[in-house]
């Protein structure tokens, strides 16, 4: 480790070559979430880790040198600070974004409020992140906060998480405050599927233990804050896990005659010559290429967007998954699942909700809230809705069928946003926990109203043809001839053989 | 894949990501293209993530008729190579009011000539999407913004109607009356924007690089006269300096930096060892506090 304290000295004045410059292109990227209220000094930390590692501009740091805390110390949490409203407020009400570079990969710092709204922002904040900074008050300890963060953290799959220690000057440096807080922190930790877990005494005013090793804290002879970070392995560039290609577009060149899908890798790899499947519709065809504006590849893996052209053309459109044969995804229609609600407007049963997988958007027939999940116990208390900042533990029957991952496997395939459907505001966000194949699934209700695609040639969509794009033209006209009936309360289901819808 | 994938690549991948996820949604979407180095970008990217197709969507250009000649004529040449489809929109009630930067404050100016005048070209087309090259680096009101950036009826941005976004997942289903921007280079930096420029070899507005050119100094800031309309103030002399620029916006309102860097490779180097961030050059940020975020409320980007 040397690689974040490398670039503190300052920027000399002689303009580097373009070499040294390019040279700077970065090995990957970290995602950080913060999380802690802004009693426990969180902008502060984080803006003292700015202000000792990261490439500010120096116009930046004049700004920060002029400012004074009421204790007389520069002001850093300005370097975090966002919406004019909130400064006035003095507290941040949103997850913000900060940038900076380390002499070998991008640093993201996903900064999450503590406050009353934390625990949607952080959930949203944590589905982004790869290690999270948990921050608390060393005169406080551990607090109920804490123990809701470490839940909301351990949900959105965030598998590494620190705990910084921090104002460990107004306890006198005490070791003996540091190992107790220590201590309950590794009991909490016993309670998750966390990988990594480590408990830091810091003082973010005066710098101890974020890029420098603490003179007042001899005791403690782990890592800095800023050390630790940088130990930790840059996001998703090992591929993992099953190939799954969800199908964003498709796209067509008459002129090379190119007929591609449009996607991201979201897991896993594929090459030239692999057998892939739609997973819903059952069809399997060849890779024949995987192109790019800057040439075709042999494979493409985990993080790459690329275009797949099949050597068969199988007509696949937009919310197809694709996948192995030998490793498909489950092809669902009601699954288990926990969610965050995020909207001000409650859960309401009569209400038309979507479910938005990674490139799907398929009417929800019945969202089911069972119970909702006490953050500080993990226990389950039963419950039939949910309102904002809660945990719900749902049951979910789609109008029709779709492809989906257990999270915990493959979370990128796993998780999912509830929409509203009439105002398109998401209103919760989730992960599956449990998917059940289509066949097993006999959701079937008696008093259900079931949509065939007969129906819907006939008439509604009988302008259509049967290439991709009609074909999602038609599952666009379907999904809303359902939401239209369950809003008039009728129940909907979608002929379960057919493929197409 | 035998090396690691770079920092480039990761935002490379998630910019074709969003703009393959808009331009799906989207009905109407359109690349808000305002020839600076960002939109040449955003421009590259969007080639990339529809590559061998043509671009799904036409470019529109909001044209304050102050912009540098340099920049339109780069505009058009640009056009012309990649075969794109764009449209030019001015505000011509703006024009025949003679809204100018030299007689009107900045923020009249640039509420007229740019944030009515986009809102106009928007409703004009009904365009249910555009995209903008915004970064959250920019600016601190911007760290916030979304990728998917709703506006409601009257582009009007409200920071608290904004959409979570979780994982990757881009819900653009739109209420009624809503339109969204699109930010694909929302986690980009300043500094990714250069490096990527060099290692993709894109062109870029002339006005990038240092050349001797004429200008004023008023204020303490460097003014390029661009043409006839600037007027002199009793005493202002044209002096040829060599100047560029770090950012680009109407010719009067941008000021230039006095540099020797005078090829591209140069320029990105003195910009990105440079020590002052890049909105420095922009005179209407400094217009009055959280100008950004007033302006933004409005219908800005």
């Amino acid at each position: 480790m040397t690689a974040l304290t490398a670039i503190k000295e300052p920027v000399t004045a002689a303009a580097p070559s373009i070499e040294a410059i390019l040279g700077h292109e970065l090995n990957g990227m970290l995602r950080v979430l913060t999380c802690g209220s802004v009693d426990d000094g969180k902008s502060t930390l984080i803006g003292r880790v700015l202000w000792d590692v990261a490439d500010l501009p120096e116009d930046t740091r004049a700004n920060i040198q002029r400012s004074k805390t009421s204790s007389g110390h520069p002001d850093f949490s300005l370097l975090l600070d966002g919406l004019v409203a909130e400064r006035e407020q003095g507290i941040t009400i949103d997850i913000a974004w900060r940038y900076f570079d380390t002499a070998t990969r991008r640093i993201v710092i996903i900064d999450s409020p503590g406050h009353e709204q934390y625990t949607r922002n952080m959930a949203s904040g944590a589905s982004h992140a790869d290690v999270a900074i948990m921050l608390i008050d060393a005169r406080h300890g551990i607090k109920r906060q804490t123990k809701r963060h470490a839940a909301i953290l351990d949900l959105m799959g965030v598998k590494r998480v620190i705990l910084a220690v921090n104002k460990m000057d107004l306890v006198d440096w005490s070791e003996e405050k540091f190992r107790k807080i220590e201590a309950d922190f590794r009991t909490l930790m016993w309670r998750f599927a966390f990988w990594e877990a480590i408990a830091i005494p810091a003082s973010a005013v005066a710098g101890d233990n974020i890029a420098s090793k603490s003179a007042n804290m001899a005791w403690y002879t782990g890592p800095t804050l800023v050390e630790h970070l940088d130990e930790i392995p840059s996001r998703g560039i090992a591929p993992a896990g099953h190939f799954r290609f969800p199908v964003q577009t498709a796209l067509r060149d008459a002129a090379s005659d190119f007929r591609g899908l449009a996607g991201t890798v979201t897991s896993g790899s594929v090459e030239v010559g692999d057998r892939i499947t739609d997973t819903v519709s059952g069809k399997t065809a060849k890779v024949q290429r995987i192109s790019t504006f800057d040439g075709d590849l042999q494979k493409a893996s985990q993080g790459q967007a690329v275009a797949i052209q099949l050597d068969t053309d199988l007509d696949i459109a937009r919310g197809a998954v694709m996948a192995k044969p030998e490793q498909l995804p489950t092809i669902t229609r009601t699954l288990d699942a926990r969610l965050v609600w995020l909207s001000e407007d409650e859960y309401q049963q009569r209400k038309s909700y979507l479910l938005r997988t990674s490139t799907d958007l398929v009417p929800i027939s019945t969202l089911e809230i069972r119970s909702l999940l006490d953050l500080e116990t993990l226990a389950a208390h039963p419950a039939t809705g949910a309102s904002v900042n809660d945990i719900a533990i749902a049951h979910i029957a789609l109008g029709r069928a779709t492809a989906l991952d257990a999270f915990s496997d493959l979370p990128e395939t796993g998780n999912f946003m509830i929409v509203d459907a009439v105002t398109g505001a998401s209103v919760a966000g989730g992960i599956v926990t449990a998917a059940s194949t289509a066949a097993a699934a006999t959701t079937g209700r008696p008093d259900a109203f079931i949509l065939t695609r007969l129906m819907l040639e006939r008439g509604l969509c009988a302008d259509l043809g049967s290439d991709a794009k009609s074909q999602a033209e038609f599952n666009r006209r379907a999904d809303e001839v359902s939401l239209l009936l369950r809003a008039a309360g009728v129940a909907v289901e979608f002929e379960v053989d057919d493929p197409g819808i | 894949m035998t090396a690691p994938i770079s920092h480039l690549d990761l935002l490379e991948a998630e910019s074709i990501h969003i703009f393959r996820e808009a331009a799906a949604q989207f009905r109407r979407p359109v690349l808000l293209y305002s020839i600076g180095k960002d939109s040449t970008v955003l421009l590259h990217l969007a080639r990339k993530a529809f590559y061998p197709a043509k671009l799904p969507f036409p470019l529109m250009h909001i044209d304050t008729t102050w912009k540098f000649r340099e920049m339109i004529a780069f505009r058009d040449q640009t056009v012309k190579n990649f075969g794109l489809d764009l449209i030019v929109h001015t505000n011509e009630d703006g024009r025949e009011r003679g809204i100018n930067p030299i007689d009107y404050a900045p923020s009249i100016y640039t509420d007229v000539m740019k944030t009515v005048a986009l809102k106009q070209g928007l409703d004009k087309y009904q365009f249910d999407a555009g995209f903008g090259g915004a970064r959250r680096d920019e600016e601190a009101s911007r760290a916030k913004e979304r990728v998917f950036s709703f506006r409601a009826e009257g582009h009007r941005w409200d920071p608290r109607k904004q959409r979570p976004e979780m994982w990757h997942l881009l819900n653009g289903r739109l209420g009624s009356g809503e339109t969204v921007r699109v930010f694909p280079l929302s986690n980009w930096t300043e500094k990714d924007v250069w490096r990527y420029i060099l290692r993709e070899k894109l062109d870029v507005v002339p006005l990038y690089i240092a050349k001797e050119r004429p200008t004023v100094v008023r204020n303490g800031q460097i003014i390029m006269l661009d043409d006839e309309r600037f007027p002199l103030k009793p005493g202002e002399k044209p002096q040829m300096r060599k100047i560029r620029f770090r950012t680009l916006g109407c010719y009067p309102l941008t000021a230039a930096i006095e540099s020797d860097a005078d090829t591209l490779e140069s320029a990105v180097a003195e910009t990105l060892s440079s020590t002052t961030s890049e909105r420095e050059g922009r005179l209407i940020d400094h217009d009055q506090a959280g100008a950004m975020e007033k302006k933004k409320q409005e219908g800005y980007f």
